[in-house]
């Protein structure tokens, strides 16, 4: 399955919406981000033009960040736990289950775009760990058949869909 | 350049600092390194540039505070009253090894193949430091070897992140091809997509290459020269720009090209890709090397003192048998003004015509003639100036292809003074303006007239300046607040916004006006010059106080040629033949008379061949078959000729033709000075010898002159530069030390209004619906017969795509890549189209100078409005699409 088309028209009101802040080009990024799932290659020019920027400074600032992605996302994005706390509570196997539950590698996304597997250095609620996050969404206190139940819902979206 | 009169305030403001035990006086906010550096203390750095701004990326220049122990980057740290800093301190030399202990743990171990060799700075410091083996695990961060380009190779494995390329392309050239991609260890220089350079807005131009302090950047081909045993600055000999390089040369060949290191030069640390790419052509298989002349049907070489009787004896006898009117002189914009001075003289003083002209007159001299008459000259125009100007208006220019130096300098200003582009087309020169005004093709006129009756309307010209520098005001102002604005902005396209928005951008102070080739080589150019003088008038920027006229120049030495009198109707010092006592003084100087009738001009030369009553010409430089419109016409006009001498440094379309071809020496294998378009006269000395038999123009023209009778040779430069600063008053510094000096000026007089006229419409033809547009391209020189014969444009893929609108396109069914033949009336071409967003429909881009510069046969030679004003710059066309 390929990921869908860009919608120039929603791409542009996003960027005429900011053009004329002041620091435009963060928050920016992160609203096209919030659209699209990420920040699709064809923004740059765009963006470039509304900002009076060169294109290769947004290209930049776009890697530069972790925080953007270039590539697309899947629907939900699951971010592993892989701080301090959480390994010692056993992050390692909720990551080896979800790697197996998912057949995706860290980095990876599924490719009917469904999921991404992802890890992040702490998701701050160590209090809760071992944790992950799909989307916005924390889980604490994770064991293995917790872990199948979250990802039981998300899949179960799909065939509501 | 004067030096700055507030010397003495600067003095007052000085702060005192010590370091290594030294005091140091500098201004407060300087940099602890330029400041080091002002005491004569160098610190080490790799990614300090004097032109760049401050960036703290390498750390090698860290510096001891010795009051607080901390240790900091000398180039970001600004200097502050009291400091007291070490810069070799144990600690400092301890931290700044380690720093590059790390970088060459990084570094591959290639040195002993590397390009840059002992030139790299990396080395360098690691050898001052004492670093042989860095002692550290090699963590090499290897990287494909990028060369898919003919001119740079970029092996980012050697990249140490100075930025020095990012920021030169951002600060100095501005074309951001490249910025930082990624972070940490993964970070790296790229383009956008990271795509090859030749897939990125990169122009090629190099001055990445000369700023990389490492290998990771270096010119391609370089290698298999070897680096160069000496390396000797001169001046760039293709645009007007007049860029100082530093040429390396292995032999008798030049291999490298860069930027000199001189002090206030025009073009600092950059240069274009012609200047630092192009040059090439200096070791093209096609340079004339011995002199040839044609005998019984068949060019053969002979001895240069054969050659040169040849010369002499065939000019004389078609001198005595047809007389000095039946010889024409056409001379070289390439050439120095030594040679140029020359050139005329021989022409005046020995033969006896006014026949001379040099190709300034491709490049819109006949529309300068007037203009200039008008402004008074002589006058010289600093490009720093541009700076100080209230607005910089940019007329049917795009400097980023023709004068891309110009076209960093006005970037860089845009900065600080609103850039406002006047042009049909979008060029790149649009990205940094603060206003576009988008005028139809050909209706200049009619926009500077409106623009000018607007500020007159609002009262919002410069009444005192007016008052003190300017006659003919009354009846100029009566006749333009008639104007009948809307009407006048019909024609144009620019809408009433427009016009307003540009007239608020001028009310702001003195107004700098670039033209280029887009008005000059305009059919009408003659009144839209008149017409933005009297803009410049309006707004007080035609004086000394700042603003001004900037006519782009196409080739080295179009301003010297012009200086030297290389022209049908003046002297040297752009004396008027016309006038009396100008002429006589030159009388008396060459001994004999002058005529004050002006001579024929390039156009005027080859209609004459034509008919028959040209007999006999001298070509130096120039290259009418390949650069003048009609080249067949051109050419069977030289054929017809009893008598065609050419002194080129290559064989080309015209020597070809010709019954002695005399081999010259390009601008790096001789001594002589070129005039820029600022009116900076630049002298330079010989890099290399000329390649074979070859010699110095000015060499062959004093030999030949003496061979012709009453000349006595002057057999040195310095000879020939005397006289000229003797007679030229505005070149009185010729022949002085340094060798750089200005145009010196006189006092203004008053500068006159003229009354504005109406644009005639141009003829319209129903068969040829669109408008055909020529333009330049930045890897080619004017008609390219030099750049041509660069091996690296040659490898790089111009092929001249014919810009064609969406619209068009969409209505000819014509896609990218398919090929059409554009017509008009003389004659058509056939190219592959590229659909460009931004052209209007009717318009049709055509690249000139590729394919031999055929787009030339397109237009004309000969003008409805005469010699001088040639109009080669549009002409109505049909487009059909070419079936496979």
């Amino acid at each position: 399955m390929e990921p869908r088309p860009i919608d120039t028209v929603r791409l542009q009101a996003i960027i005429d919406g900011r053009r004329n802040e002041r620091w435009p080009l963060i928050p920016l990024l992160q609203e096209i981000q919030e659209a699209f799932g990420y920040v699709p290659s064809e923004s740059i020019e765009p963006i470039a033009a509304a900002l009076g920027m060169f294109p290769s400074q947004v290209q930049g600032v776009v890697t530069f960040y972790a925080g953007f992605s270039t590539e697309p996302k899947g629907k939900y994005v699951v971010r592993v736990c892989r701080g301090t706390a959480c390994h010692v509570k056993g992050g390692r196997s909720i990551l080896r289950l979800m790697k197996k539950e998912l057949a995706l590698e860290e980095g990876e996304t599924s490719s009917d775009y469904r999921f991404t597997l992802e890890t992040v250095a702490c998701l701050g609620a160590c209090f809760l760990a071992p944790t992950m996050m799909v989307n916005r969404t924390y889980y604490g206190k994770l064991s293995p058949p917790k872990v199948a139940s979250i990802l039981g819902q998300y899949r179960k979206d799909r065939e509501e869909e | 350049m004067p030096p700055s009169s507030n010397e003495e305030e600067r003095k007052l403001k000085e702060i005192s600092i010590t370091i290594d035990g030294k005091k140091v006086a500098c201004e407060p906010g300087t940099n602890l390194l330029d400041a080091a550096r002002m005491g004569g203390i160098r610190i080490p750095s790799l990614c300090h540039h004097p032109d760049l701004r401050p960036h703290g990326a390498c750390r090698i220049c860290l510096v001891e505070d010795e009051r607080s122990g901390r240790i900091m980057a000398s180039c970001v740290t600004p200097a502050a009253p009291g400091m007291s800093i070490l810069t070799a301190s144990p600690r400092v030399l301890k931290h700044r090894r380690n720093i590059v202990r790390l970088m060459i743990s990084e570094h591959p171990e290639s040195c002993i193949v590397c390009g840059k060799g002992n030139r790299c700075e990396l080395r360098q410091i690691a050898a001052q430091l004492g670093i042989g083996d860095p002692e550290l695990h090699p963590i090499p961060n290897y990287r494909p070897l990028e060369e898919a380009n003919p001119f740079i190779v970029r092996d980012l494995s050697k990249c140490i992140l100075c930025g020095k390329c990012i920021r030169a392309d951002h600060e100095l050239v501005r074309v951001g091809a490249i910025d930082y991609n990624l972070r940490g260890f993964r970070s790296r220089p790229a383009t956008l997509r990271n795509m090859g350079l030749e897939q990125s807005s990169c122009t090629f131009c190099g001055t990445c290459v000369s700023m990389c302090p490492t290998g990771a950047l270096s010119i391609r081909g370089g290698g298999y020269v070897g680096t160069p045993e000496r390396e000797s600055p001169t001046v760039c000999g293709y645009c007007g720009v007049g860029c100082s390089l530093q040429l390396g040369a292995a032999g008798e060949r030049v291999v490298e090209s860069g930027p000199s290191h001189l002090p206030d030069t025009v073009n600092g640390a950059t240069l274009c890709v012609r200047g630092h790419f192009a040059l090439d052509s200096l070791n093209s298989p096609n340079r004339l090397t011995r002199p040839e002349i044609v005998s019984d049907g068949a060019r053969v070489p002979v001895s240069w003192d054969k050659a040169l009787d040849f010369l002499a004896g065939r000019m004389t006898e078609i001198k005595r048998s047809s007389g000095p009117q039946s010889i024409g002189f056409m001379g070289s914009s390439k050439c120095s003004n030594e040679e140029n001075y020359l050139f005329q003289k021989i022409a005046r003083a020995v033969v006896g015509t006014n026949n001379v002209d040099n190709g300034g007159l491709l490049w819109g001299r006949g529309a300068l003639r007037s203009v200039m008459e008008r402004m008074g000259w002589p006058r010289s125009a600093p490009l720093d100036s541009i700076e100080k100007a209230g607005a910089v208006l940019l007329l049917g220019a795009d400097p980023t292809q023709t004068a891309p130096v110009l076209g960093y300098r006005l970037k860089q200003a845009s900065e600080h003074v609103p850039l406002i582009v006047v042009d049909p087309r979008k060029t790149d020169m649009v990205f940094f303006a603060r206003h576009w005004a988008r005028v139809a093709a050909d209706t200049d006129l009619d926009f500077l007239n409106a623009l000018a009756a607007t500020i007159l309307k609002r009262g919002g010209h410069d009444a005192p300046y007016v008052d003190r520098f300017t006659e003919g005001f009354e009846p100029f102002r009566d006749r333009l607040l008639k104007l009948d604005i809307p009407y006048a902005l019909e024609t144009t396209g620019v809408d009433p916004a427009s016009l307003e928005k540009v007239a608020d951008l001028l009310a702001r102070g003195k107004v700098a006006a670039v033209v280029g080739q887009g008005i000059l080589a305009q059919r009408n150019v003659h009144e839209i010059m008149n017409s933005l003088l009297n803009l410049l008038l309006l707004t007080g920027s035609a004086g000394p106080e700042g603003g001004g006229l900037y006519a782009i120049p196409r080739e080295s030495n179009q301003t010297g040629a012009w200086d030297m009198g290389a022209v049908p109707d003046a002297l040297p010092g752009r004396q008027p033949l016309r006038e009396d006592g100008g002429r006589r003084a030159w009388e008396r100087a060459w001994g004999g008379k002058i005529s004050p009738d002006q001579g024929l001009n390039m156009v005027r030369m080859i209609e004459e061949a034509e008919k028959g009553t040209l007999k006999a010409l001298f070509i130096m430089g120039e290259n009418p078959v390949r650069a003048l419109p009609e080249q067949d016409r051109v050419r069977r006009a030289l054929q017809k000729l009893e008598f065609l001498a050419v002194q080129d440094i290559l064989e080309t379309e015209t020597s070809s033709l010709a019954h002695v071809a005399l081999p010259g020496a390009a601008f790096a294998e001789k001594a002589g000075s070129f005039t820029n378009m600022e009116g900076r006269i630049q002298r330079f000395e010989p890099v290399v010898k000329p390649p074979g038999d070859a010699r110095p123009d000015w060499e062959i023209l004093d030999q030949w002159a003496a061979r012709m009778g009453d000349w006595k040779p002057y057999a040195s430069i310095e000879k020939v530069r005397r006289e000229i600063a003797r007679l030229v008053p505005s070149y009185a510094a010729l022949n002085e030390a340094p060798a750089q000096a200005w145009v010196r000026a006189v006092e203004g007089k008053r500068i006159s209004f003229s009354l504005p006229v109406d644009s005639k419409p141009l003829p319209k033809e129903p068969d040829l619906p669109y408008t055909a547009i020529f333009g330049s391209v930045r890897f080619h020189l004017g008609c390219g017969t030099r750049t041509d014969q660069s091996e690296r444009v040659r490898a790089f893929p111009v092929e001249g795509a014919i810009g064609v609108s969406r619209a068009d396109a969409g209505r000819l069914g014509i896609r990218a890549g398919e090929k059409v033949r554009v017509a008009s009336t003389l004659g058509h071409i056939e190219r592959e189209v590229r659909v460009d967003q931004d052209l209007a429909a009717g318009m049709v881009y055509v690249p000139t100078a590729v394919h031999a510069n055929d787009a030339k046969n397109l237009v004309g030679l000969s003008s409805p409005d005469g010699p001088w004003f040639p109009g080669w710059k549009s002409c109505a066309v049909k487009i059909e699409k070419l079936e496979r």
